[in-house]
């Protein structure tokens, strides 16, 4: 098992470092570069826990998202390299209590919730096909609300676009 | 794990340390073989023979950004259908029809985008 | 292979893999070398003209000239580019690239990773490319290359939708997304899904096309307007990777295209004695030239018509073939 330790290890640092690196870049496509390492990590991550098809479709929409992003990031953003100007005092402090208070609410949640005692072997079933079947007899009302959201996602980037397209 | 699983993204990992190796590889041993002799003009950016004319970082047009929108949209649409079709004869006809309310909400939404004209170029 | 995969992991197994992997590499340069001949001797003999014909017999080593003249130049990274970006985008390129191949089966011995989600391990990893191409065009700080990156990217995005809807008509009728399965399935039909799912092969033919940038979609390259776009300020091995990319993934395409709907390894007419992974390189090899034949005939798309082709015609159409295939289904089943 020491092969899944180990990338399970490289995985990780890959996520956390994809995430600082992001933070701590001045460039947006810097950004989006790291970021697009965090998150092919996580794929990464949920292949390792034999959640074969949550790790595609992770790789699946979160490429195309990171490549959008990288899109917008050039179409919208001033590239020059900006100036970080200095934070009021007050205003770290406050953002450091937000942190950890999210901090504190995820791992009271984590620490609170019922996991099963076993490890279930989920790598010889058919993946997808499970999912396919919960998913259209026993979520039948989320997944169309699914629809329904993704509907006006639709038409309010459409409204947006339109704007800015009439206003140049 | 069972050992298919693990044995396949096994495979899956040699594949992507090869496709990492070749690359950087045959760039660093091509290091030794190439000439470096970096001058000014050498460096220049290439614009059809003119002097380039400002930076080409600068701010771009919007018409890229409704396809960009509408292409995470039908990404995440298309996503779902794939575990529908592969479990649809385990789900029979009222799949097709919760499938049929799915697509038929999004297929509003390109008509609606159709009709905005926002599917041209221009 | 298909044993080695059953059993637990031992030093001896892992080492089968990774020299297995080493020859499919061997394997896949050795075509691109000879894609790249065979491109300009069928463009050549299209248009009246010999082609390559100095170095070697029938100019049958001027690819590997070709790769030793590119080994030796000088590596050029202008003074305005953004220089770690520009050195890690070819490699961004090329490695997805690559790694579609492991989950591609050749026949059903010859085969690497056989994964339940094949078919959408494919298609997820192959649209990391874009972002190897953004980045290329960005770092280079150039405008044909800003340009050429962009409307690359407005291109692939777009016709992602209509390949990725094209194949679940596929899927409907097979019930896996495992490649081995389908090419199995198409085995027991008695019949390509080419030909049952004739609408998602025509999509998936247009689409794909649009993917790897050939013509008549070349307009991320667009020699003449774009002075080869993305990748212009590329030279020396940074450009050839950028290259060995796009002919990978010809390699890639064309196998996945085979497997899909050409029924794989499985034997034409009934002559068995063939061996199935002759019968693959045949259907493969006929796909490759059918997309160089298409370089010599069609005339390069405007991109209006390229969105309007995409977002008006083929996504309608690939949803419609998704549900005609399902009700069918449902009447037979």
């Amino acid at each position: 098992m020491s092969g899944q330790y180990i990338a399970f290890f490289i995985l990780s640092l890959l996520t956390i470092s994809g995430a600082i690196f992001m933070i701590s870049f001045n460039r947006v496509i810097h950004m989006v570069v790291a970021l697009a390492f965090t998150f092919l990590s996580i794929a990464g991550l949920f292949i390792l826990l034999e959640a074969e098809f949550v790790g595609l479709t992770q790789i699946m929409v979160y490429s195309g998202g990171v490549s959008v992003l990288m899109l917008f990031g050039i179409m919208l953003t001033q590239h020059s390299k900006v100036e970080r100007s200095e934070q009021k005092p007050a205003l770290r402090i406050f953002t450091f209590a937000g942190i950890l208070a999210f901090f504190v609410a995820v791992f009271y949640g984590i620490q609170k919730t019922p996991w099963s005692q076993e490890a279930v072997d989920y790598s010889t079933q058919n993946n997808v096909k499970e999912i396919g079947v919960q998913l259209y007899n026993n979520y039948v009302i989320p997944f169309e609300l699914v629809s329904v959201l993704l509907l006006v996602a639709l038409i309010g980037g459409i409204i947006m676009a339109k704007k800015e397209a009439d206003d140049e | 794990m069972a050992a298919l699983y693990a044995n396949n993204y096994l495979i899956v990992a040699i594949f992507l340390f090869l496709g990492i190796l070749l690359p950087v590889g045959a760039l660093t041993f091509g290091r030794l073989l190439r000439p470096h002799n970096p001058t000014t003009v050498k460096r220049e950016t290439y614009e059809s023979g003119l002097e380039p004319f400002g930076s080409s970082w600068v701010q771009f047009n919007v018409k890229y950004y409704i396809f960009a929108i509408m292409f995470v949209i039908f990404d995440v649409e298309t996503i779902f259908l794939y575990p529908w079709a592969v479990a649809y004869d385990q789900l029979g006809l009222f799949a097709l029809v919760e499938m049929l309310i799915f697509i038929a909400l999004l297929v509003i939404g390109l008509i609606y985008a159709w009709k905005k004209k926002v599917l041209e170029w221009n | 292979m298909g044993q080695y995969l059953e059993q637990p992991l031992s030093w001896t197994n892992g080492l089968i893999f990774a020299g297995a992997a080493v020859a499919l590499l061997g394997i896949v340069l050795f075509f691109v070398m000879y894609a790249i001949f065979f491109q300009r001797k069928i463009l050549g003999w299209m248009q009246l003209r010999i082609g390559p014909n100095r170095v070697g017999p029938w100019g049958l080593f001027q690819t590997v000239a070709d790769v030793f003249k590119l080994l030796l130049k000088e590596d050029i990274i202008p003074k305005k580019a953004d220089k770690a970006l520009f050195i890690i985008a070819p490699v961004l390129a090329f490695v997805p690239s690559f790694l579609v191949l492991a989950v591609m089966p050749f026949t059903e011995n010859w085969h690497f990773a056989d994964i339940g989600g094949g078919l959408l391990f494919y298609l997820a990893i192959s649209s990391l490319t874009v972002i190897g191409v953004i980045t290329g065009g960005w770092a280079s700080n150039n405008k044909y290359g800003l340009i050429g990156a962009m409307r690359g990217a407005a291109q692939m995005i777009s016709y992602e939708i209509p390949l990725v809807l094209s194949v679940v008509g596929i899927i409907l009728m097979t019930g896996s997304l495992n490649l081995i399965d389908i090419v199995e399935k198409q085995q027991s039909m008695g019949v390509w899904f080419a030909f049952a799912q004739l609408p998602a092969f025509i999509i998936f033919i247009i689409a794909q096309l649009a993917e790897l940038g050939r013509s008549p979609f070349d307009l991320l390259e667009a020699e003449s307007e774009l002075i080869s776009g993305y990748h212009v300020e590329y030279s020396g091995f940074r450009f050839a990777f950028f290259m060995l990319t796009e002919y990978v993934y010809i390699f890639a395409m064309a196998s996945l295209t085979t497997v899909l709907f050409l029924g794989g390894w499985s034997p034409m007419f009934g002559l068995d004695f063939i061996p199935g992974i002759i019968w693959f390189a045949l259907k493969m090899g006929a796909i490759v030239f059918f997309i160089f034949w298409l370089h010599a005939t069609m005339p390069r798309i405007r991109i209006d018509q390229l969105m309007k082709l995409g977002w008006k015609v083929l996504i309608p159409l690939a949803l419609l073939n998704i549900f005609i295939t399902a009700i069918v289904k449902t009447a037979f089943m």
